[in-house]
């Protein structure tokens, strides 16, 4: 059964699912249905019974159709897979989940206040997702990657003696720059707000810290830095240059330029699993270290096949000297 | 950015950190419009301080090569560095004729035997 197949028919069968669910119990639910609990199991929001449909079916909808527009790219390689597959029935699940803990909350309820929404329902949904997730993401994973894919074998470079070849890469994700402005511009409205008084003060002492640490992983990751020369290989993060990773010379066994893209690594980020971690700030080129111990780490950076074939041309004058 | 110091370079090092910019961006590393890498990092892969990477920076933008954007930081104004290169390359060939034996009209009577 091919990918296009299965994901249709998995897409399908949801759809059918979010929609004959609530029509088949029509005469048993409350108008408008209980769509929200606050804390505890009671109630906070309601929804009329066709909104509510038209929304279970977008829940599903729009999160199908995007995966439908990722696969190609998506599924050339085992993350990408895994991850595909797994986003594919985690969502699927979780949607027709959300919906039958709702409805079951609902069918009975002679109002939409008086439904009663046990908390372990929602965990018990989020739990059977994930397992959905592992589990379709095991069985779709495929066959492995080629250790090294065909043609991103880097030019070859002579070193030659009495002379000193560094290479520095650079990459910054304009987004990600744009997105830390807001967020910083943001941060100083709510500060000098809550100062002032207008802003009741538990709210912004909630919010403040999560803003502050959001913003501190946003500029962390918004640029990355990549130095190869002498015996190592430098990562650094960020506009201070902290943190960085130093991976000595003596731990890779070859480096090479890739094309990858955040459908193919999961998304925007450090990503992946371990011995398989890629950096992603943009698609496009990446500098690729294979590890002796059969690891990869990726990272997304400009100029990356000169990068590659200075630290092939490193390694190898290490192991003839 | 691939950049290549010679140790035995007598010239002073913002001058060679130039030639090894100007060579990395006539290799094709950039094109017009490219960012180049911050020059802090530069001067720490190169082992250098950081000012002498700027005046190297700031010479090549003299050249025309280079253009410094406020905020967005240092950038390849042009393919302008044809002629730099080729200075660049001439002045290594000599370099390395000089290490042969062979002197300027050496070198200069080895080119005019060239179709």
């Amino acid at each position: 059964m091919t990918a296009r197949v299965a994901a249709a028919a998995w897409g399908l069968l949801v759809l059918a699912g979010q929609i004959l669910l609530p029509l088949s119990v029509r005469d048993r639910l409350p108008d408008p249905l209980a769509t929200h609990w606050g804390p505890g199991d009671r109630p906070d929001g309601s929804m009329p019974f066709t909104v509510y449909v038209v929304m279970v079916v977008l829940v599903w909808a729009v999160p199908w159709l995007g995966l439908v527009v990722a696969r190609a790219r998506a599924l050339t390689h085992r993350q990408g897979r895994m991850f595909w597959w797994g986003v594919l029935f985690a969502t699927g699940v979780f949607a027709f989940g959300m919906n039958v803990t709702t409805v079951l909350a609902n069918l009975g309820a002679p109002d939409w206040r008086a439904a009663r929404l046990p908390g372990w329902a929602v965990l018990a949904v989020i739990g059977v997702a994930l397992a959905a997730a592992v589990a379709a993401g095991y069985l779709g994973r495929g066959a492995p990657d080629e250790p090294v894919p065909a043609g991103t074998r880097p030019p070859l470079l002579r070193l030659r003696a009495g002379q000193r070849t560094v290479w520095v890469g650079h990459v910054a994700n304009p987004w990600l720059t744009l997105f830390n402005a807001v967020m910083a511009a943001g941060l100083a409205v709510l500060a000098v707000f809550s100062l002032a008084g207008v802003v009741p003060g538990k709210p912004a002492a909630l919010i403040l810290p999560v803003l502050v640490l959001v913003l501190a992983v946003g500029v962390l990751i918004s640029s990355v830095s990549v130095r190869a020369g002498d015996d190592r290989v430098v990562i650094q993060f960020g506009p201070l240059g902290w943190p960085a990773r130093r991976i000595p010379l003596s731990k890779i066994e070859s480096a090479w330029a890739e094309v990858r893209h955040p459908s193919r690594v999961g998304g925007w980020g450090i990503r992946g699993l371990p011995g398989g971690v890629t950096i992603m700030l943009r698609g496009g080129e990446c500098l690729v270290l294979g590890y002796r111990s059969g690891g990869q780490l990726a990272i997304s950076i400009d100029d990356a096949a000169r990068g590659a074939s200075l630290i092939n041309a490193l390694i190898n004058e290490r192991v003839e000297s | 950015m691939l950049l290549t110091l010679d140790l035995n370079d007598a010239r002073p090092l913002h001058e060679q950190v130039a030639g090894a910019i100007r060579r990395a961006i006539g290799d094709g590393s950039y094109a017009p419009g490219d960012r180049l890498p911050p020059a802090r990092d530069l001067a720490q892969a190169l082992g250098i301080n950081p000012n002498t990477v700027l005046r190297a920076l700031r010479d090549l933008r003299d050249e025309g090569l280079l253009e410094f954007r406020r905020g967005r930081g240092v950038s390849v104004a042009g393919l302008a560095g044809g002629r730099a290169l080729l200075v660049q390359r001439a002045r290594e060939l000599l370099e390395e004729a000089r290490k042969h034996g062979y002197g300027r009209d050496d070198l200069i009577a080895i080119l005019e035997e060239l179709p």
